[in-house]
Parts: C-alpha cells; sequence; structure tokens
C-alpha cells in the first residue's frame, strides 16, 4: 500500500503529524520525526514572547490543560537560530504560525517564504492568549479574512487550526474552505481551569487548555461534522493515543491525524500512532487510505 | 529517546514521606551524571499522564538509586513499588551538575533536597575537599548521613528542633565556613526558601542551585517546566537545569 497523503501541494510520506506545541520545533527528536509524516512546530509569533508564568500544566484523569501562552523566539530568530536546525530534518515541516492581527498573519508567512517549511498551519485557535488566538477562531468572518490575507501572500500549502470553543467548527471550517485554505486542523484544545487546595487557579495564567484522551470523543465528533461539512482534507487532533484512536480520526473523514499530548508522555509516542496505524492496515487488507477515511459516513 | 523498563531491586522508607528506591538499568547507569533526573511513569492507565521527575540520588554499577517525598498520588503509587516489581523510565534527562571551579566543595542539602547531592559526592570526593551541611525539621527527618559519611567527607548537621546536630537552619551552619574559604563552590538542594535564603547570605559568592519546578515532558518539547529570570525571561529547566545559579533565577 501507498502510505502518502498529499494536502494542497505538499506530499507527506505517511498521515501521521506531531501536533504544534507538543514537540517542540522536531529537532530535540529528530529520530522520531524523521519517520513521521511531518512535524507541525510550535507557533511562531511575530516578535519574541516569553510565555505566561508558571505552572504551565496540570493534570487530571484523562489529560492535561496546559498555558504555555506561544513561548517562541519569534520570527527572526526562528529564520537565523531554529531553522538552520530544522533544516536537517528529513520529514517535512509544518510551521505553525499565530499573528495578533490579520496583517501579522500575513507578515508572519512571508517571512516563512523558504524551501524547508512545507506548510503553514494558522493558529487561530490558542486559548492562551488575550488576543487573537480562539477570539478569533470564534468568528468565521475573521478566519476567513485572515486565510484570505494569507492565500494572497504564500503559494505553500495552507493548513487552518480551528477551536471549538463556543463555535461551531464547522462554520469556521466553511469560512477558512471559501477563503482559500488546502485544509483544516480539528480541533485545538478546549479552554479548561483547574484549582489548587486553597480554592485558587492552579495555573499561573488562571485559565488554560484541555489536552489528552479525555478530548478524544468530542474531537472525533468535530472531525466527523467538518468532514460533511467542505471539501477540503480534515487533519483530525485531539487525545490520539494509539493507532486505533488515529484510525478512529481516518474513519470519521480525516485524511491525516496530528499527534500531541501523549508525546509528553512518551517521546516515541507520535511514531508508536503510525507504527500501529499502518499494523491495523494490513491486518485489514487496506490497500489506499480512500478505503478507511470518511468509512463511518459511508 | 525511548523509554526502558528497570527491575527494582530494593524499596525502603527513610523517613516519613520519604523513600528509596534501587533500580537496575545498566544502560540508565551508565549514562547518569550527577544533576540530572529521570521521569519515571506512575500509576496505571490514563490515570497520570505525565511521568513524574524524580533526581537520581546515588549510583552502584548498573544501579541507580531514587530517593523521593511523596507529595501526591504519583509518589505515593512509586512508594509502594518492591523489589521485584518494574518501572517504565525515560532518562537521564537534564543537563549535568557543571564540574566544580574551585577545589573547595560545600553541599547544602535541606530534608528532601540531599538526595540528588549525595551522587554529586560521590562523583567529586576523589579530587576535591568537600563539606557537607544536612538539615533537617528533626532527626527522624534525616535522610543519607550515613551514605554522606562513607564518601569520607565531614558532614554537619543542623535540624529545627536540635534532636541532631545544631539547633537552627543550615543555612547558618553552613554561611560562616563556606565564607573563610578562598575560592569555594557550592552546590544547594531544598526547599525554594533556604535555596533563596542561602543565596542572599552567601552573595556574592554563587550558588548552584537544584531546583523543583512542574514539569511536562522533561524532554524539552512542552515548554511547561519555566523558571522566571531575574533578567527577565523564562529558562525550560528540563533543558538548561536543574541545576542553575540560584542568583539567576527568581524563586
Amino acid at each position: 500500500m501507498n502510505y502518502e497523503v498529499t494536502i494542497g501541494s505538499t506530499t507527506f510520506a505517511n498521515p501521521v503529524l506531531a501536533a504544534s506545541g507538543t514537540f517542540g520545533f522536531g529537532t530535540q527528536l529528530a529520530a522520531v520525526a524523521n519517520r513521521l509524516g511531518g512535524v507541525v512546530t510550535k507557533a511562531i509569533t511575530l516578535a519574541p514572547r516569553q510565555g505566561n508564568p508558571p505552572p504551565r500544566i496540570c493534570e487530571f484523569p484523562g489529560g492535561i490543560i496546559n498555558s504555555v501562552g506561544l513561548e517562541n523566539p519569534g520570527l527572526e530568530r526562528f529564520r537565523t537560530d531554529v531553522l538552520p536546525v530544522v533544516r536537517r530534518l528529513k520529514c517535512r515541516v509544518v510551521v505553525n504560525v499565530a499573528g495578533f492581527t490579520p496583517d501579522e498573519f500575513r507578515e508572519l508567512v512571508t517571512g516563512l517564504n523558504d524551501d524547508r517549511v512545507d506548510a503553514i498551519e494558522l493558529n487561530v485557535s490558542c486559548p492562551n492568549v488575550n488576543e487573537g488566538g480562539a477570539i478569533f477562531g470564534q468568528r468565521p468572518e475573521m478566519v476567513e479574512d485572515i486565510t484570505r490575507g494569507v492565500r494572497n501572500a504564500t503559494p505553500k500549502t495552507l493548513v487552518v487550526k480551528l477551536t471549538a470553543n463556543f463555535v461551531d467548527p464547522a462554520e469556521t471550517a466553511k469560512a477558512a474552505e471559501a477563503a482559500g485554505a488546502d485544509a483544516v486542523t480539528v480541533i485545538n484544545t478546549l479552554f479548561g481551569m483547574a484549582m489548587d487546595e486553597s480554592g485558587q487557579p492552579f495555573l499561573g495564567a488562571r485559565t488554560g487548555g484541555i489536552s489528552g484522551p479525555a478530548l478524544k470523543p468530542f474531537a472525533l465528533y468535530c472531525v466527523d461534522r467538518v468532514a460533511s461539512a467542505v471539501r477540503i482534507p480534515v487533519i483530525g487532533c485531539g487525545g490520539i493515543m494509539s493507532g486505533k484512536d488515529a484510525q478512529d480520526f481516518l474513519s470519521a473523514g480525516a485524511r491525516m491525524v496530528q499527534v500531541g499530548t501523549a508525546s509528553l508522555a512518551n517521546p516515541r509516542a507520535a511514531l508508536a500512532v503510525w507504527q500501529q496505524l499502518q499494523a491495523r492496515c494490513r491486518l485489514e487488507c487496506v490497500k489506499a487510505w480512500d478505503e478507511v477515511i470518511g468509512r463511518a459516513r459511508r | 529517546m525511548s523509554p526502558v523498563t528497570a527491575p527494582v531491586v530494593q524499596a525502603r522508607r527513610l523517613a516519613a514521606g520519604v523513600f528509596s528506591v534501587w533500580i537496575r538499568q545498566a544502560g540508565l547507569a551508565q549514562k547518569s551524571k550527577p544533576g540530572q533526573f529521570l521521569n519515571v511513569r506512575v500509576l496505571d492507565g490514563l490515570d497520570a499522564l505525565l511521568r513524574r521527575p524524580i533526581s537520581i540520588a546515588d549510583k552502584q554499577g548498573d544501579r541507580l538509586r531514587l530517593v523521593f517525598r511523596t507529595v501526591g498520588r504519583g509518589t505515593e503509587w512509586l512508594s509502594r513499588r518492591r523489589a521485584g516489581d518494574s518501572l517504565d523510565i525515560l532518562g537521564p534527562l537534564g543537563r549535568p551538575a557543571p564540574t566544580p571551579t574551585g577545589k573547595d566543595v560545600f553541599l547544602v542539602g535541606g530534608g528532601i533536597g540531599a538526595a540528588p547531592l549525595l551522587f554529586l559526592c560521590r562523583r567529586l570526593a576523589a579530587r576535591n575537599r568537600l563539606q557537607v551541611f544536612l538539615g533537617a525539621r528533626d532527626k527522624g527527618h534525616l535522610i543519607l548521613r550515613r551514605e554522606f559519611r562513607d564518601t569520607g567527607s565531614p558532614v554537619r548537621i543542623a535540624t529545627d528542633d536540635g534532636s541532631a546536630g545544631q539547633r537552627g537552619m543550615v543555612t547558618e551552619l553552613a554561611e560562616p565556613v563556606v565564607k573563610q574559604a578562598r575560592s569555594p563552590v557550592v552546590y544547594a538542594c531544598g526547599p525554594k526558601p533556604m535555596l533563596a535564603e542561602l543565596s542572599r547570605c552567601l552573595d556574592p559568592i554563587p550558588v548552584l542551585g537544584f531546583v523543583e519546578e512542574r514539569m511536562g515532558c522533561g524532554t524539552g518539547i512542552c515548554y511547561c517546566c519555566a523558571l522566571e529570570r531575574k533578567a527577565g525571561g523564562y529558562i525550560r529547566f528540563c533543558q538548561d537545569g536543574p541545576v542553575v545559579l540560584l542568583n539567576e533565577v527568581k524563586l
């Protein structure tokens, strides 16, 4: 079977990606990254960001809540310091970008016009910033605006990562599609909160984003919903821990999947997911991804 | 980097809520250096998604010793492991403690903070003049005293209630001795208030502190273990720690 998948103008060796924010820039774990379809980098903003005060992570049965707050070196230092190391990766590199205005998104994407950047993922869904982020992602017209601006600024494969916080992702997915996106990632973390022993917010930033296996049933529902609303490919994300989980997302209509939180528990998790998915497909004698993708709706 | 399975060869309680677990894992032991930590899987299933970072307290051949305090369900689970059980471990992680720049080395440990200093003490004992200062609430909470003495280094004790050694803070015990040395190198591990006080009273003598902070992955990919720098911004201390210059961070 040919394991390749194509999104926009980019062909990936297999459908498993490491999700943004849970794999650094792919450089710490290059040996794992190189065997995946690709890596989605930690989000890049125009200016450097130091991120939110600690604690930035807490755990609950079935998942975690994080509030990193887009800590990153900014576009310029990404180009000078990070990109040279990223160049050595042998897998596809999708750079996640987060702007605080539609213009910033355009500027970021223009600044990433480099051969090593295979695709761009627009982050209109970060739950851990006070402006932009999920606020953009809750408004279909804003998603359309940002996507159109970026579409006109780059020929690269364009993915829009959506939120399901207080918005129907089918609506924002349609907006992204109308503006020329090549795919949508469904979903980013959900808003969450935890209290400490004294009844105060546990996280330094008060609130965070929920991820991990607890998210999977809802994420699967969202993928099913979005995949029946748009024609562009859907990249499923949310609580994938195993090959079965990944296959469930394909069955719901996803063409690719992203493994996130699982990598925090085990740096080889995304690779294990890919190997298990492959084994399942062999066992089922699958000959092409299209046999699996969206079969839950046939 | 892959997690490995390590059998527990000995497990026992050292003090109230403090436990010692020896594991056997030749590969891990060979790579492990003082200052580094192991990220240990705890509980079953998805109950605890994240591993628990535990500092390495000692090494003997192909064995590593973990000494930890129970602070929640994960470490309580770990405290119930017995010889013959297996642990799922990722490591060694973090940067090894920097080698001392002078001959006179002082190790200052408070409570459970004695643990990572023991591994360092063994490593440095041959080539340096070492002095160890251990502090605890009371005699019953004093750990690893015999192990430190066995390295041949002088060990001085302070307890809050005077039930062992001098009554008072370990920082008070260490301060005058460290200040007499010509070019002292100080390593410390303990509660944050202790580290802050030691850094303050020894200033401008730099103190290399082993710090603890809530951690996500331990491998540098999640950016969750942020420690605030005085100069602004944060360090990711699973990468740039856990041993840091205390006068450079906000405790």
